[in-house]
């Protein structure tokens, strides 16, 4: 377009460009030009030309000196008007060019800003469009946002509203955790929406659900006290964690164990009473029981409260086992030490409930005993219950280490109140078996002893004869002292384990378990040699005639001869045997109730004291003879003891003592082809001394289940009582043997005989023959006897030595009737007595004849001097004074030593 | 504890051959288990129970007597004064049926004539054995003026209304006065309950010693 020269040509001065224009101005027209004051190239806005030249004009101011200015000017005009011209003409093309040009560029602006007003157009076009549907979009996605956070809201109202059943659900579904969760974050989801107003409705009946929750896990807890199971209570336990409350949880649990132990009681009970006294206090509700059912329902109580206790005991060791489980390290950090706190606190709280509820339970148990009727039970019963309560302190034991002094306290005082009643059973029991009996021998084994009875079965490791002593003690101390042994809390432990159902309890339901079973006793050894001592009494096989046999054969050659024969013989009646079966009875009780033995064992003693003073009582109160020396010291004090316990009036004595037997009817005892009774008088004496010899094997045994110092006691009254039954024979035997001669008779017969004879007589006096035939009859009958029951040679000597100390002392009786004797009368006796004797040891196997002394003394004291006669008379107190005032009217000659001699026998009455 | 006022007291026998089940029937009655190997009896065993009879409370006193042949010389005492006995035969046992007069004899002879006897078939329970039948027991019963009953010491069917229909028969006799309780020997007493009571037999004074003797 426009070239460079043209722009500087055009702008620059008009001085600068006279190169070009010189060569077609002429060098004046230069020369003016160039003359030209500079100023005049200013722009007319800045430079007034006028003025200018008016400032410079000559001074003076001269017409010529103002014509030549202004020709000058003139000139200055002419030549840059055309200096002016030529440079136009000459830049006419240059300006027509540019004239095209800029028309040229004036059409390009037009078309550019065509384009431009059109692009604008389009721009406006296409932004309108493209905004409107962003709003829209934006719009939309605004209210689905909106909407979406409504939903959301709805959906939690809706869960909301179906938490109660959720949680109903997870309850069913024993997720209790799960339930407490869901319900805690509902609620704070709730407290979230405040904004909502049905949430507060909502939010009040979360609360009923959290509170219903609680009470279910409160009744999910009370079960647990009846059956801990482990899953179970770990999911309570972490759902009261969530709740925060597991201490409160472990209060509320000891309640209900509270109340476990009392609904337990009250359910115990309920089947065994009427309907009517349910509603009554625990313990009018023991009243109530029938006394039969008793010790079934003492059964139910100790196995559901031990139910309760296993629970218990489960729990603490759950606690044990967590505790350890998750011990925390100890820190300082505020939240862990109150949780170490806390279950701090759960750990005393359970250490202590253990005893707390076996105080409980030991109440309850304490309660029921009470009134139930003790005394009632029948003894199987009885023995069965001791075996609960021992039990039960065994449980007690491994439960929470208690001794159950309580219980073991009321168990003794209450076994000896029940033993003294049941002993006053056995008593008149007893009265009644010796008031019957018949004083037959029963017909048992000659080997026969108290082993043979079952109710001694269990004793026999104890009691065998065979054995040594030291196996007795040794066997003992093992089976009947300890109460708990290791192994009783081992065994108990064993039912306390969660894995079982079953009760150390059942075991009482079983009906085939012995007793020994019940106790934990040892069971019986079956021995080897167990066939030999088998009680063959017992047998089903036993073949009764095959004995009663071997008993007759022994009467074939019935002469006392052969001893041998019938040495084994056992004398028992059917009350010695009850007696016996007894006395086990006793011992068993002893067994299993080992801290009142002493007194089972004195009440059991009793038993024989009664039976000893029966016998006593029964046969001899036909005693027709005075009886100072029939009886020793010794037996005179038993007696004298025992009728101090026996009441003798009939009347109603005080507790302490027992109704005094009366006298059978049915025994005949006067008959003297009988003997008057000499057979029931064997069988009846033989029978305490066999009774006698079966204490005395008790005697270690007892001993041994009593405390030491209790010894002496027993020692006692062996030594004082058993060993003095023997002594029983004089007196009874006596009866019979007084009887045996005619004392009336053989008296009128001695005094017959003329004793103040000259000569000494060859032939023995008729009274002696009377006597003979009399001890011959005896012993016939005697015979009789023995064919029923089996005599040993100890019962037919001490027989034949009571017939032979009453013949004695018949003989003193019948020489002292004698007042005048001379010496020849003094051999006479001398002759008849020795006569008499040697018959009486014919008959009767004696030899030499026991007594004989008696009479030999007597008769020989005649031949005494005076002297001797004085010491005799002083020192021989068996003589009754008759005797001897007899013996000196025979022996002494001289008067004056006669006189003096009866007053020392009668000064010796005056002495006594 | 309760002291029972009784009217009466009894005097009962049990009666028959060895292993019909005496001991067992008693057993029974004083509430006591059965048991399957039960041992024989030696001599004799007791029992006692209170009864309410027709409302009055009576004692019964009873005496299990051993069957075993050899112990009837030991047994006979026991009969004495009876008011009324259990004849046992076992059903399964011809033998023991067999033998019942004896035991009727020695109970009328020993005990009393008017001794009210009921005669019981145990071990009812073993029907399959049976030996005896109901027809033939009953005939013997009436014909011995017997009461009779089958029983089962085993599952206890009958035992207790044996001993009741035997006591209630004495009482009933009692009260028709064809028993006289105050008669000696006639095995029923007056219990804790009456004012009347038995004089106590005489015991016979000491006799003093009449021989001159001293011993
Ligand atoms: N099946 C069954 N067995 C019985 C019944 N009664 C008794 N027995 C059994 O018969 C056997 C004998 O019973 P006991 O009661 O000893 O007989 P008992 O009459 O007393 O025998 P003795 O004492 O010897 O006179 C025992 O084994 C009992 O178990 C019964 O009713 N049914
Ligand atoms: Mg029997």
């Amino acid at each position: 377009m426009l070239s460079e020269d043209g722009i500087e040509n055009r702008h620059g001065p008009p001085g600068v460009n006279s190169r070009s224009l010189s060569s077609v101005h002429s060098a004046a027209d230069l020369e003016v030009l160039r003359e030209i004051e500079h100023v005049y190239f200013s722009p007319p806005s800045e430079f007034d030309a006028g003025r200018h030249v008016l400032e410079n004009a000559p001074s003076p101011p001269t017409c010529e000196a103002i014509e030549q200015m202004f020709t000058k000017l003139k000139r200055q005009q002419q030549v840059v008007s055309g200096k002016a011209l030529h440079l136009i003409s000459q830049q006419r093309d240059n300006c027509d060019r540019e004239f095209a040009e800029i028309q040229n560029i004036r059409e390009q602006l037009t078309k550019t800003l065509e384009t431009c007003r059109q692009a604008r157009e389009h721009l406006r076009n296409s932004s309108n469009h493209l905004i409107i549907s962003t709003f829209v979009i934006l719009a939309n996605v605004r209210k689905r946002q909106i909407i979406r956070s409504v939903l959301k809201s709805l959906e939690l109202l809706r869960s909301l509203r179906s938490v109660e059943k959720d949680v109903a659900d997870l309850l069913n579904r024993k997720e209790y955790y799960e339930a407490i969760e869901l319900i805690l974050k509902s609620r704070k989801a709730a407290s979230n929406h405040k904004e909502y107003t049905c949430i507060a409705d909502l939010a009040t009946r979360l609360q009923d659900t959290l509170d219903m929750t609680e009470e279910k896990l409160d009744s999910v807890l009370s079960s647990i006290c009846y059956n801990f199971d482990e899953n179970l209570f770990r999911k309570l336990r972490k759902a009261y964690d969530l709740l925060g409350k597991t201490q409160a949880a472990m209060e509320q649990l000891h309640m209900h164990y509270s109340s476990a132990v009392n609904e337990t009681s009250v359910e115990a009970l309920k089947l065994y009473i009427t309907e009517a006294s349910i509603d009554l206090k625990f313990q009018e509700m023991c009243q109530s029981v029938q006394p039969n059912k008793a010790p079934i329902c003492l059964l139910n109580l100790c196995e559901n409260l031990f139910l309760i206790m296993r629970s218990y005991y489960l729990l603490v060791n759950w606690h044990i086992k967590h505790d350890e489980d998750e011990t925390l390290p100890t820190s300082n950090n505020v939240f862990e030490i109150e949780k170490n706190v806390s279950r701090e606190y759960i750990r005393q709280k359970l250490k202590a409930g253990l005893i707390r509820l076996w105080h409980e339970v030991q109440a309850k148990v304490s309660t029921f005993l009470k009134s139930s009727g003790l005394e009632e039970y029948a003894f199987e019963k009885f023995i069965q219950m001791l075996g609960i309560l021992r039990k039960l302190t065994q449980v007690a034991e491994v439960f929470c280490g208690d001794k159950s002094d309580i219980l073991q306290d009321f168990i003794k005082t209450q076994s000896v109140s029940y033993i003294k009643n049941y002993h006053r059973g056995r008593m008149e029991e007893l009265k009644l078996f010796l008031e019957n009996e018949g004083w037959e021998q029963c017909p048992v084994k000659s080997t026969f002893n108290l082993l043979n009875l079952q109710e001694f079965k269990q004793f026999k490791k104890y009691l065998s004869p065979t054995k040594a002593d030291t196996s007795i003690v040794k066997s003992l101390s093992d089976g009947a002292s300890s109460v708990h042994s290791q192994d009783d809390s081992v065994y108990i432990t064993k039912y306390f384990n969660k894995n079982t159902n079953h009760t150390p309890f059942e075991i009482f339901r079983n009906e085939n378990v012995t007793n020994d079973d019940i106790f934990g006793l040892e069971p019986e050894l079956e021995a080897s040699d167990e066939s030999d001592d088998e009680p063959e009494e017992l047998k089903r096989e036993f073949v009764d005639e095959a004995d009663r046999h071997e008993y007759s054969s022994n009467h074939n050659e019935k002469s006392l001869e052969s001893p041998s024969r019938v040495k084994e013989s056992v004398i028992v009646t059917n009350t010695t045997l009850s007696v016996l079966r007894n006395c086990g009875q006793y011992l068993q009780i002893c067994r299993y109730l080992p801290q009142i033995s002493l007194e089972v064992v004195m009440l059991m003693n009793q038993l024989f004291d009664y039976y000893f003073y029966t016998v006593h009582l029964f046969f001899t109160s036909d005693l027709d003879v005075a009886s100072s020396t029939l009886y020793t010291t010794k037996l005179n004090l038993v007696l004298k003891r025992i009728s101090n316990s026996i009441d003798t009036n009939s009347g109603d004595g005080d507790a302490k003592s027992f109704p005094c037997p009366d006298l059978p009817q049915h025994l005949d005892m006067t008959s003297e082809e009988k003997l008057h009774g000499l057979s029931e008088r064997i069988v009846a004496v033989e029978s305490v001394i066999f009774l006698a010899k079966q204490y005395e094997l008790l005697q270690p045994y007892l001993e041994s289940i009593v405390a030491p110092h209790q010894k002496l006691l027993l020692e006692h009254f062996k030594d004082n009582t058993l060993a003095v039954v023997v002594d029983l024979r004089m007196p009874i035997y006596m009866c019979s043997a007084s009887k045996s001669v005619d004392a009336r008779q053989s008296l009128i017969a001695m005094s017959q005989v003329k004793w103040d004879v000259k000569a000494v007589a060859v032939e023995h006096s008729p009274y002696v023959d009377l006597l003979t035939r009399k001890i011959q009859v005896f012993a016939i009958r005697l015979d009789d006897i023995s064919s029923k029951i089996t005599l040993n040679m100890t019962v037919l000597k001490s027989i034949w030595s009571m017939v032979s100390k009453f013949i004695v002392h018949l003989l003193v009786e019948g020489f002292s009737n004698a007042t005048k004797c001379s010496n020849a009368g003094r051999g006479l006796m001398q002759l008849d007595y020795r006569q008499l004797f040697v018959k009486l040891e014919k008959i009767s196997g004696l030899k030499p004849i026991p007594y004989q002394d008696y009479v030999d003394r007597y008769v020989k004291a005649y031949y005494l001097p005076r002297k001797g006669l004085e010491d005799f008379i002083r020192e021989k107190t068996e003589y009754s004074n008759k005797h001897l005032l007899a013996l000196i009217a025979c022996a002494c000659e001289n008067k004056r030593d006669r006189q003096a001699l009866t007053a020392i026998i009668e000064g010796k009455d005056v002495l006594n | 504890m309760l002291i029972l006022v009784t009217e009466y007291l009894f005097k009962f026998l049990v009666i028959g051959s060895a292993g019909t089940g005496k001991s067992s029937l008693l057993n029974n009655f004083i509430g006591n288990k059965f048991k399957e190997d039960r041992c024989h009896t030696i001599g004799v065993e007791f029992g006692s129970k209170i009864v309410n009879i027709g409302g009055k409370s009576t004692k019964l006193q009873i005496w299990d007597t051993a069957g075993q042949e050899r112990f009837r010389s030991v047994t006979r005492s026991y009969y004495r004064g009876a008011a009324g006995a259990l004849l046992v035969y076992d059903i399964t046992s011809r033998d023991s049926f067999n033998t019942l007069s004896n035991w009727l004899r020695d109970a009328r002879t020993l005990a009393s004539p008017n001794i009210i006897i009921l005669l019981v078939g145990n071990k009812k329970d073993m029907e399959e054995s049976r030996e005896v039948t109901f027809t033939e027991a009953s005939q013997f019963a009436q014909e011995n003026e017997l009461m009779f009953l089958e029983t089962s010491a085993k599952t206890g069917e009958n035992v207790e209304e044996a001993f009741l229909k035997c006591s209630k028969t004495i009482l009933a006799k009692i009260e028709t006065g064809e028993l006289d309780p105050e008669r000696i020997g006639s095995g029923i007493q007056y219990g804790t309950g009456t004012s009347k009571r038995l004089s106590a037999p005489k015991k016979p004074a000491r006799m003093t010693p009449e021989c001159a003797c001293r011993v």
